[in-house]
């Protein structure tokens, strides 16, 4: 029971208010439910309020209505059981990147003495491929690498949830593949549950165990639920390669159309009442 | 890294950006820009001083005070030099007092060598000189200065007679008047009216010509003067090396040994007294012994050279802007962090930062007083003098009440910039602090301070300027020793030779200023994380 409701996203709103001091919810009635070791992507129309959610789920930003519950636990502060990756790298410029990587470890893991904790550090580091740049600051490093150590950050903390917003949004399409494969590594050999925001239809179906379309906002919520069932580990090419795969990316593009042919219909409703 | 990027490098952490492109043209990267960067940052400043320096030449002679005239870029670089020599005198001669006997021998020959050289030969030649020059400048002056004055003093002579003329004149004519002759009368006023205001013309012009023939008077002949300019040099060494001498001959040892020779005497007698006089032989080789103590430890008390007072004035402008960051920096943190805390400070810098050192500096003094009422025996003072940098320069409470005074005037743009920084900090820096549950010490040691760092250091640096500038200010106040001292000591002498010395210090202090103002941007520099670079 525990594991199938792991993490439980419950019928949550969020709303700012406007400048004229109605609240307008930009998430309304969001509701999903993750089993252990699950990986889903969230996909929607840029502003639809994907990071909210993430936001939420990391505790930044507290929920207006509803409630998330993480392992039987509110989610209420941030806590380094839920790392992020942020869509920029957010490394500290004056920190190297393995100082970067131990920041965190010193209070997720109190009891372990400071070579614990470099070993650790190293290791995650090593995980993402930058065994060879420990001693090197953010500015002397590419944002491919920055967002590395990103990932190290957020692995080296041990979540039980890791929170990606767009991590590769930034990033060239060469890089962007190969960090796929870098977290999906990660991922297979930790079995971590995660919630991935992204824009790239292809990167949420190659990475995700099932996908969350989001409405478009304001008041968005879960549109549509897709299962995806390739076997995991995953090979770029086999998917590539199978036909299941292209009735994924049919579909999403489908439902990402209809929401926006919505819109098209509420503006134009909208002006014929005016 | 190549040496030739490395030496790119060092000109750029050094601060010393002016250099950059002289280092790439002598590695050829380049040419016709770097010339042009030359032109455009070395060169054009440094023809603009020159031409400063020239209007400088010129302009100076036409404007006499009462300290004579406003001395030339050429004086004031006397000026300074002479302030260096006196500066060295005064240090040969404390170490002079304290050498031992063998040391002082030695010295001693090569001074009264000197001595000799310049009271046979020097100055006996420069006399001749400047005799052989007072001819040339008699010449001079019949040639140039008293036709000169010759012809103001004609004019001066005519306009006297003119006028002394008009009046006799006028005077006849009043008296051949007759009684009823209303024509002749009305026609004396209109006259008496016109030499009036004729009079008051020539007042003016005789005023002016009396002005021309001073300055003509006071004009002298230019290498006669610098002559005797060097002649007065030689004059001041002379004095130094006979008062060397004295202190050679008898400086603290030889003292010591002579008063030793006296206890010799003083104990014999002691142990030879008989029972009546005991006592008081015994007062008196006790008296000996202390007397001999004090002296083995006395220093000679050197006269308050330029240098030193720099040097002092440096040390207070330190001790205030170290007393300034250390409520400053962790304020303005707390300001940075606490939106509560920043409000109820707020009235505080607004109304404290504007108040001119002019009036911190009487409630400093008054404070310090109060706190330190006896300054030969306070025990804060006493373990201040015996700090090793303090040790040298007689901590006094007018030091403190400027130190104090340039740190209240020098707190707020520290203070200021610190919370902005702290306030400033990245959102996104922020929000790793908080996933990453980083408790507030880790926080504030990680993430807060190294990011508000570069605006603490741009702080930090306003802060050193309007100390330095404060300092001076502060110390002519209080007559604390210092730059500010010194000016006032000239101010009061009033001599044209202290006139040239305060053009030194002009020079001094914004040379220093600029000096604590580059440490601070390499400073700056080296804190800031990025790649944009502080303006300069
Ligand atoms: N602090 C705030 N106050 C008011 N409105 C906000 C605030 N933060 C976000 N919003 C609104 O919430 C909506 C969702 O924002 P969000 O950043 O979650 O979108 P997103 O789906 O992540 O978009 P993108 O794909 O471009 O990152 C936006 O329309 C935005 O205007
Ligand atoms: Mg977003």
């Amino acid at each position: 029971m525990r594991e199938d409701r792991y993490l439980n996203i419950s019928d949550v709103t969020k709303s700012y208010p406007n400048p004229f001091g109605d609240e307008i919810a930009v998430v309304k009635g969001f509701d999903l439910t993750v089993t252990k070791g699950e990986v889903i992507s969230i996909i929607g129309h840029s502003g639809c309020g994907k990071s909210t959610v993430l936001n939420m789920v990391a505790g930044l930003i507290p929920v207006s209505l509803g409630g998330i519950i993480l392992e039987s636990c509110e989610v209420i502060d941030p806590g380094p059981d839920r790392a992020v990756v942020f869509q920029a790298p957010c490394l500290l410029p004056w920190l190297t990147s393995m100082e970067n990587v131990l920041l965190g470890l010193r209070s997720a893991y109190p009891s372990l003495n400071k070579t614990e904790h470099e070993e650790i550090a190293k290791y995650c580091l090593y995980q993402v491929g930058l065994d060879g740049s420990l001693k090197k600051y953010p500015r002397e490093m590419s944002g491919g690498m920055q967002q590395r150590v990103g990932i190290a950050r957020a692995i080296a903390l041990k979540p039980k949830v890791l929170l990606l917003d767009e991590p590769f949004g930034r990033l060239d399409s060469l890089t962007r593949l190969e960090l796929q494969d870098v977290i999906l590594n990660i991922l297979d050999l930790q079995k971590i549950t995660t919630l991935l925001v992204t824009h790239d239809v292809d990167e949420a179906i190659y990475m995700a165990d099932r996908i969350c379309m989001m409405t478009n906002g304001p008041r968005a919520k879960v549109g549509r639920m897709l299962e995806i069932k390739f076997p995991r580990p995953r090979d770029r090419e086999e998917i590539l390669e199978d036909p299941d795969f292209y009735d994924f990316r049919q579909e999403l593009l489908q439902f990402l159309d209809d929401c926006e042919a919505e819109k098209e219909k509420k503006k134009e409703s909208e002006l014929q009442l005016v | 890294m190549k040496l030739k990027h490395r030496i790119y490098k060092l000109i750029d952490i050094s601060g010393l950006q002016l250099f950059d492109p002289v280092a790439r043209l002598f590695f050829r990267e380049e040419p016709q820009v770097q010339i042009k960067r030359i032109t455009q940052f070395i060169v054009i400043p440094i023809l603009a001083f020159g031409l400063f320096l020239l209007v400088w030449q010129i302009m100076a002679p036409r404007h006499t005070t009462k300290s004579g005239e406003v001395p030339k870029p050429g004086r004031v670089l006397d000026a300074a030099k002479g302030i260096w020599t006196f500066h060295n005198r005064e240090k040969e001669k404390s170490i002079a007092f304290i050498a031992s006997s063998d040391e002082a021998n030695k010295i001693l020959d090569n001074a009264k060598n000197r001595l000799e050289e310049i009271e046979s030969s020097l100055i006996p030649a420069q006399d001749e000189t400047i005799a052989n020059l007072e001819i040339l400048e008699q010449e001079w002056r019949d040639k140039n200065i008293s036709p000169k004055i010759k012809k103001a003093a004609n004019i001066e002579y005519e306009i006297n007679s003119k006028q002394n003329s008009l009046k006799t004149e006028l005077e006849e004519l009043a008296g051949s008047i007759k009684a009823n002759d209303k024509n002749a009368k009305e026609e004396l006023v209109l006259r008496l009216e016109k030499l009036e205001l004729q009079k008051s013309k020539w007042k003016i012009e005789l005023a002016e010509l009396k002005g021309t023939i001073s300055i003509l008077e006071s004009k002298k002949y230019p290498l006669l003067e610098r002559a005797q300019r060097k002649k007065d040099r030689l004059e001041e060494e002379k004095q130094y090396l006979s008062v060397y001498i004295g202190i050679l001959t008898k400086n603290r040892n030889s003292k010591v040994e002579e008063l030793n020779k006296k206890l010799v005497d003083y104990s014999n007698s002691f142990y030879a007294a008989e029972s009546t006089k005991v006592m008081s032989s015994a007062k008196r080789l006790v008296r000996q012994k202390t007397r001999i103590e004090k002296t083995s430890e006395s220093q000679y008390s050197a006269a308050k050279t330029l240098p030193y007072q720099t040097l002092r004035s440096l040390l207070c402008v330190f001790t205030g802007f170290i007393i300034a960051t250390i409520f400053a920096i962790p304020l303005g943190i707390l300001c940075g962090l606490n939106k509560t805390f920043m409000c109820a400070f707020t009235p505080f810098i607004a109304i404290f930062k504007p108040v001119s050192p002019i009036v911190w500096l009487p409630i400093g003094l008054i404070v310090v007083g109060g706190f330190i009422p006896d300054p030969e025996n306070n025990a804060l003072l006493s373990i201040i003098n015996k700090l090793p940098i303090f040790s040298s320069f007689d901590v006094n409470p007018a030091f403190l009440a400027s130190a104090i005074t340039v740190a209240l005037c020098s707190l707020w743009p520290t203070l200021v910039n610190t919370a902005l920084g702290v306030s400033s900090i990245d959102v996104d820096h922020l929000n790793v602090a908080r996933v990453l549950n980083l408790r507030f010490r880790e926080r504030l040691i990680s993430v807060i301070i190294p990011s508000a760092l570069p605006l603490i250091f741009a702080g930090l640096r306003i802060s050193i300027g309007v100390g330095w500038m404060v300092l001076i200010a502060a110390e002519l106040l209080a007559s604390s020793e210092g730059i500010g001292k010194f000016v006032w000591d000239m101010f009061n002498n009033g001599s044209s030779d202290s006139f040239a010395q305060m053009f030194v210090v002009v020079f001094l202090v914004g040379g220093i200023g600029l000096l604590l103002d580059r440490i601070m941007i390499v400073f700056q520099r080296l804190v800031s994380f990025d790649e944009t670079a502080p303006s300069v």
